[in-house]
This record gives C-alpha cells, structure tokens and sequence, in this order.
C-alpha cells in the first residue's frame, strides 16, 4: 500500500468521532491491507514495532524536528520548527504545514520515475534507524528521516511526524484493533482478545486470523521468551472486595519491582513491567529459576531488596538495579535482590491465564516447591479471608515489614494480561500531601495547547526555592483552564512550550514517596505526585520547606 | 584472494570520500584495483570512487566484495604513524579482514554486502558547462554560503563568462564571482542550480584543498564534482541532486 493511501485512511478515521464509524474504517483498511496488513495493524495504533519486542525507535523530538527542517527547504531550522509547534501544538500539523520534496533524488535523473513513499519502505527504514547506534549516530537517523520526510505530501507528513515521535492519536485504540480484526476477518472478537494477551502482536494476530481464522486464533499461544503484559490493580477497599466477593484472597504488596521470569527448562528470561528484557541485569533471579525451577514456567512476582536488618530498600534502589548495564557484580553486592512470585501464567506447557487465581496459586507452588514438607521458596503467601480483622492484621504485618500495604483479590478471577481490572486491588495507607510552590510549565499540545500542564514544583529554602518534581496526573481539563489563569500572570519567561513562573501559586500535591535525586536542585524527587488543590489560603512563604521534606524523607 | 600494501594517507583519504555520505559500504576488489559506489539513504548524493592498483605499494586480488563499516576502518587506518604503511589480507574462510600497521594488528570483522544498501546506477547526465578549479576555492565558496543560508546555488553567466556562487539567507545574501583568471578552466554553457549545503560541506571535507577539481553543471540539474587523488592513480565522483528553486 501507498504511504499516501495510508495517510487518507488515517486522515478519514481522525476526522471520524463515532466508534462504530471508526472501527468500520479500521476494518476496511485491514481488509485491504494485503501484504501491509501486520504493519498497517501497528501504525494504526502508532506503533512501529510489536509490543512484545524491545526495540523502540529512540528518536528524540529534536532529531525529528532536524528531519523536518531540513526536508522543508530554505532556511528552515529545527528552531523555527519548534517555535511553531509552541503555537500549533502538534507536531502532525506542523509537519503538514511545510511543504516537502524541493530535494530532489538522483532517481528523477535515471528515468527511473516517481519514487512514492510505501508502508513497507517507511516501516523499513524506520527498521534501520532503530538499528543505528554509535558515532555519529544521531546524523544518520536525521538522514533516515530526512529521506522519508522529503517524499512526503502533506497528509503524508502529518502521520510520518506523529508515528516517529509515537503521538500517532487518531482514535484508534487496542479496542479498536480488536474489533476490527473481528469483523475483516469474521472471527470472534474475544478470541481475538484472547491471541493479543498471549501474543502481545497485534499485527500477528490480525494475519493469522486472515490466513487461518478462528482455528489459527485458537492455536495461539503463550510463548516463553515473549514478554506479555502484566495484570493490573486499582485502588480499594477491605470492605468493597469482601462484599463483591464475599471471601477475598489477601497477600502483601511488596515494595519492590514487578517482574516476569520465563523459563524454558533451560534458559531464563527476567522481563520488566514494561516488557524490557533485564535478564543481564538481575542475576539473582536467573538462579533462583535454574535452583528452584524444573521445567517451563512464567511467573509473575516482584523483585525485593533488603538491607541487612531485613527492611525492603527503597524502590529506586531496586530499579537502579534494572538500568544497570556495566559492574552488574558489584551492584549486586551493593543492593542484592530476591524475587517474590504471587502468580503463574504457564506451568509445563499449560497455559493458565483462564485458570481461577487459586489454582494458578497451587501450580506456582508445586512448581517452586523443592521438598514435600517444607513450603516453597519465593512464593507469596496467599491467605483466603472473610474476616475484616484478619485482613487488618496481615495488612499490619506488612506495614511492619516495610512493605507497602496488602493485595486484594477476587480468589476465582482470571489472570487478564494489562488489564487494571476490578479483580485486583491495591490496599495502601493514605500518605501525607505537600504544599509547594508553582514554578514553571509546560504548554500542552493538542487538544491542551492553550492550557498550562506539567507543573514544576518548588519547595521554599532559606534563600530561595528548590525543584522537587513535576504534577501533571489528577488534573481535569476544566481544573486546566483555571490553573492556567491563575498562572498566567505569573509567567516569567518562556522558551519553547517551556515557561518560568514566579514563586506565587501554592498546590497541595501528594505523592507516594520522597527520593534521593539528582534531576532536580533540591536534591528529593516525589514519587508518583499528584495534584490535589490550589491552597489559595497560602502563600509562597507559608508553603512547605526543605526541612520538611528531608524529615519525611528520613521518617520513611 | 585479496591482499595488499597502502599508504595510510591514500587508504584514508579513499575512506573519507567516502564516509561523508554513508558509514557502510561495499568495496569491490577488482584486478587493477578497488572501486567503490555508494549513495545516502535519501538518495541525493552519490560516489563513485576508484583507487587504482598503481596506487597501492603491492596489490593482488580476483574480483571479491567485501562490505565494511567505514569509521572503523578509518580509525584503524589513522593509528598509522606519518607515511607508514597498512597491510590488508581478506581471510575467505573467516570473513575478517587482517590488518597490520607497524606491528599492530586488527582483525576486522565484515559486513554482509547484501544488509548494505544497493549500489546506486549513476545517471548519464550531459551537462552542458563545466568549471575547472582548486580545492581550495570550492571550500571558500561553501564557507560562505554557510554563513547566511542552509543551500548553494551555482550557475556560469555565459555572457560575462564566469562561475558564480549565490547564498541568500533570511536577511543576508551572498554573492561571489570566479573569473576565468581565477579558474583553471571555463567551458561555457546555460547552467544553474541550487543544491543543500548539508551535502556540499560534507562532500567539501573530503577534497584536498590542492586538488585540481572539475564541475560539470546544468540548468536544474544534479551537479557532478570530480577530483583525483593518490597522484591521480584514485579517482572520486560526486554526484548530488539539485533542489527545486521555488521563488
């Protein structure tokens, strides 16, 4: 297919707002989508690569507003293209604005005709491009998309734009894919739910159910060696889950880091949440799977580090852990890690994702247990409770383990792969808020261009004030509107989307836990923050101060 | 069966010529010496290099190809001290090349010739004007478009007879004039065309400031750009695309 067709498709689908209209559009591009078929499946939803694979693109905005410069003839420089993404907001319309292809190729010379852009050559070379690394690295990927951008039409431009810097946004969602593989392909939509769980390919799934239907569907399977995604939880209470569920499975929510491990009876694969391959980085766990498990297995559990009194490190002494890539000895000697499983999704070639949770509980058991007399290693330990005051005791006992708080969950759900289902719960003491001070902004883009969002957060010093962090979560477009006239006023300077705000607004922001960081001047980082009101009743000079913080973050 | 002694300084400015437009490349060993043709992934610009076997203190190979990441090799060829020498040996069985320089050695591994991109046909292009002078002129002339603008328009005025450099910037112009007092020759013909500077400083780095340089020019037309090297025993073509002048 053209890359041209492509970009009408997506032009039309945009522009549409109705689901079923949209997902009527999906599938007529499916249904035409021959040999494109599993790429068109990405592009559609902005991706380039299947979900499961690691490889990303790795491209900076500024390595794509170079690309765009350039293919946009005289004098256009990656500055002017930013500036004018400040005032339009989407990179999409402002790569559309340009007009390319004043660079000829040396093609038109050979009589070798009109060199159209196609979804293949544009999947391709952005194939090369995620390839490219080393000196000069940076050039080649300006050149690569130089190449593409310089080809491109108008509409063409828009969608090249927005897939590279992955903002593809026309309303398609992974419903959307399912739905419309469903329907080209006459095969049943939660069959084809099921493929994308196991699979993790959406471009895969929509061939095989092209070429061998419900039949092919049904023989997809969980592969080890193939991240998928992990199953979610939302926040809850005791009370809510018992009277959904009447008797509720209860386990402690570790601090640590979500893990899968694959194991294939020989070699062992350690995934992270995100699906990035940390297999080198956690040797601990590659062990413990060659000393406790026997044949093929994916778990799902945590990675957990103690210090010598047996209290869990903080969380970004765990993923400090994942990024390493050098010395991963020492690092381990500075913070060892042990792997904690709570669920199991194949077991000896079975899958279990349809299995009740219970079950799933007892097969991770047999599968780690080393000795019949003596309970697994590296299991959690699952209690089933209809009784409030038990489940306050373990949550107790969590709490004074260092842990986070207690897992709820329904004993006869199902294991629904990046599903942030009502199944799981997450039961976690409320935290503190802080007070502290606006000082600086982003313009958003899109639909949020005229509004102010990614709050930078301040906090007061004896001359001055400190970064601690940015909020952009937990803020409505409405509250949007309002905070963006209320700081307005206050805007110092602006560079880019970027601007200063002097000292003057006060948000009451929570978060999760206080950080050790490098990124920001005062030294802390807050995790997971998030807006919780304007205290319009303070003022810069009563908001919190750096003391403050560093108490809570000892008291941590 | 590929094997042979070279200068450094030959090997590298060989290399140079060819890395400002792709950091891999084929190079094909032929009998009287090696060749090799390379175009950017845009397909705007294009080499067309030989170094013939004169150039080289001893030469022998049978029509091979071999494919290589050219900064690596560059770096290996620029461990060689002042005027000494690289000896290179293909290994057939092992696909490396063996490279030794004054007692080091370094086995390169080789690229699969068919993961680097297809070699480009080279447009048979008439082109009607042709500019002869030195090096060292075009680096003036690039120098100075690149201080006001990010392109390059070149033309000959036939009826005054010269070659003309013109740059136009969002607010500054250039403008520069060689005559034929200045140039080594001037073959008359109708020719303008303006080209990216991105390649042209590229392509600038690699000729020698000394060269005796040929540009053969038209009327919106590629530009083709020819010099000699290695004492005329290596030869390099560029070739790059024209932009559309929009006004």
């Amino acid at each position: 297919m053209e890359f041209a067709e492509f970009a009408t498709r997506a032009k039309e689908i945009e522009a549409e707002s109705a689901d079923l209209e949209v997902t009527a559009l999906v599938t007529d591009l499916f249904r035409e989508g021959g040999d494109d078929l599993e790429v068109l499946a990405r592009f559609v939803q902005g991706r380039v690569f299947p979900a499961w694979e690691s490889t990303t693109l790795d491209v900076g905005p500024r390595t794509c507003y170079e690309a765009i410069a350039r293919a946009a003839g005289q004098n256009v420089s990656a500055a002017d293209v930013e500036e004018t993404l400040a005032s339009v907001g989407e990179i999409g319309a402002v790569a559309a604005g340009y007009e390319f292809g004043g660079q000829q190729g040396l093609g038109a010379f050979t009589g070798g005709g009109p060199d159209e852009l196609t979804v293949s050559a544009v999947s391709e070379t952005l194939a090369d491009l995620a390839e490219t690394d080393g000196d000069g690295s940076q050039d080649r990927k300006i050149d690569l998309l130089f190449s593409l951008f310089n080809r491109c039409s108008s509409d063409e431009a828009r969608y090249l734009a927005r897939l590279v810097l992955s903002e593809m946004r026309i309303g398609v969602g992974e419903g959307t894919v399912r739905d419309a593989i469903g329907e080209a392909f006459d095969v049943p939509t939660d069959e084809v739910e099921r493929a994308l769980q196991v699979s993790n390919d959406y471009g895969r799934v929509a061939a095989v159910s092209r070429e061998s239907g419900l039949e092919g569907l049904e023989s997809m399977t969980l592969s080890v060696g193939r991240p998928v995604q992990a199953m979610l939880a939302q926040t809850g209470t005791v009370t809510d889950a018992l009277t959904d569920w009447e008797r509720t499975a209860v386990e402690w929510k570790y601090d640590g880091a979500r893990i899968a491990l694959h194991y294939d009876g020989e070699r062992a694969w350690v995934f992270s949440r995100n699906m990035e391959d940390v297999t080198a980085a956690l040797p601990e766990v590659v062990e413990f799977a060659e000393a406790h498990l026997e044949r093929p297995a994916i778990l799902d559990g945590e990675v957990v580090a103690v210090d010598e009194a047996g209290d869990p490190l903080p969380f970004q002494a765990v993923l400090r852990r994942f990024r390493r890539k050098h010395d991963v000895e020492a690092a381990r000697t500075a913070v060892p890690v042990s792997p904690v499983f709570f669920d199991c999704l194949h077991a000896d070639g079975e899958d279990l994702l349809e299995a009740p949770l219970t079950e799933r509980h007892a097969r991770l058991e047999s599968l780690l247990r080393d000795h019949e007399d003596q309970p697994p290693e590296g299991v959690s330990a699952l209690v089933l409770s209809d009784d409030p005051d038990e489940i306050e005791s373990i949550d107790a006992a969590a709490l004074e383990a260092g842990h986070e708080g207690i897992m709820l969950k329904d004993p006869n759900s199902t294991y629904s792969p990046g599903r942030r289902g009502r199944h799981w719960r997450k039961h976690k003491p409320d935290v503190e808020t802080l007070d502290l001070v606006v000082t600086g902004a982003e313009w958003g883009e899109g639909r949020r261009a005229t509004f102010l969002g990614t709050f930078e957060l301040s906090v007061r010093t004896d001359d001055g004030y400190e970064t601690v962090g940015k909020v952009a979560t937990g803020i409505t477009d409405e509250t949007l509107a309002d905070l963006t006239d209320l700081l307005e006023p206050h805007v110092r300077a602006q560079d880019g989307q970027t601007v200063t705000l002097e000292p003057a607004v006060v948000f009451e922001v929570g978060y999760e836990e206080i950080q050790v960081s490098p990124t920001y001047t005062s030294g802390y980082a807050l995790r997971f923050p998030r807006f919780v009101g304007v205290r319009s009743d303070k003022d810069p000079e009563d908001s919190d101060c750096l003391e403050r913080l560093e108490r809570l973050f000892d008291a941590s | 069966m590929f094997k042979a002694i070279v200068s450094a300084e030959t090997l590298s400015s060989a290399l140079d010529s060819v890395s400002v437009l792709v950091d891999e490349c084929k190079i094909h060993l032929e009998e009287d010496g090696f060749t090799i043709r390379a175009v950017d992934p845009a397909n705007v610009g294009m080499v067309d290099l030989s170094l013939d076997a004169a150039a080289f203190e001893s030469y022998e190979a049978d029509g091979g190809l071999i494919g290589v990441d050219l900064s690596r090799l560059e770096d290996i060829a620029g461990m060689a001290e002042s005027g000494g020498l690289v000896q290179l040996e293909l290994d057939e069985e092992t696909r490396k090349l063996h490279i030794q320089i004054d007692g080091l050695e370094y086995t390169l591994a080789l690229i699969d010739p068919d993961s680097i991109r297809q070699e480009p046909d080279i447009p048979d292009l008439d082109l009607p004007a042709s500019v002869v002078l030195e090096g060292k002129d075009i680096n003036r002339s690039v120098k100075a478009a690149d201080m006001v603008s990010d392109h390059i328009a070149l033309g000959v005025d036939e009826g005054e007879e010269f070659f003309y450099v013109d740059a136009e910037g969002d607010t500054d112009d250039v403008h520069l004039e060689l005559t034929t007092t200045e140039l080594i020759d001037l073959q008359l013909g109708p020719a303008h065309s303006l080209f990216s500077l991105d390649y042209l400083k590229d392509m600038n780095k690699a000729i020698p400031a000394a060269a005796e340089v040929t540009l053969e020019l038209g009327e919106e037309f590629p530009i083709k750009i020819h010099y000699g090297f290695a004492e005329g025993q290596g030869q390099v073509t560029y070739m790059l695309a024209p932009r559309i002048q929009s006004d």
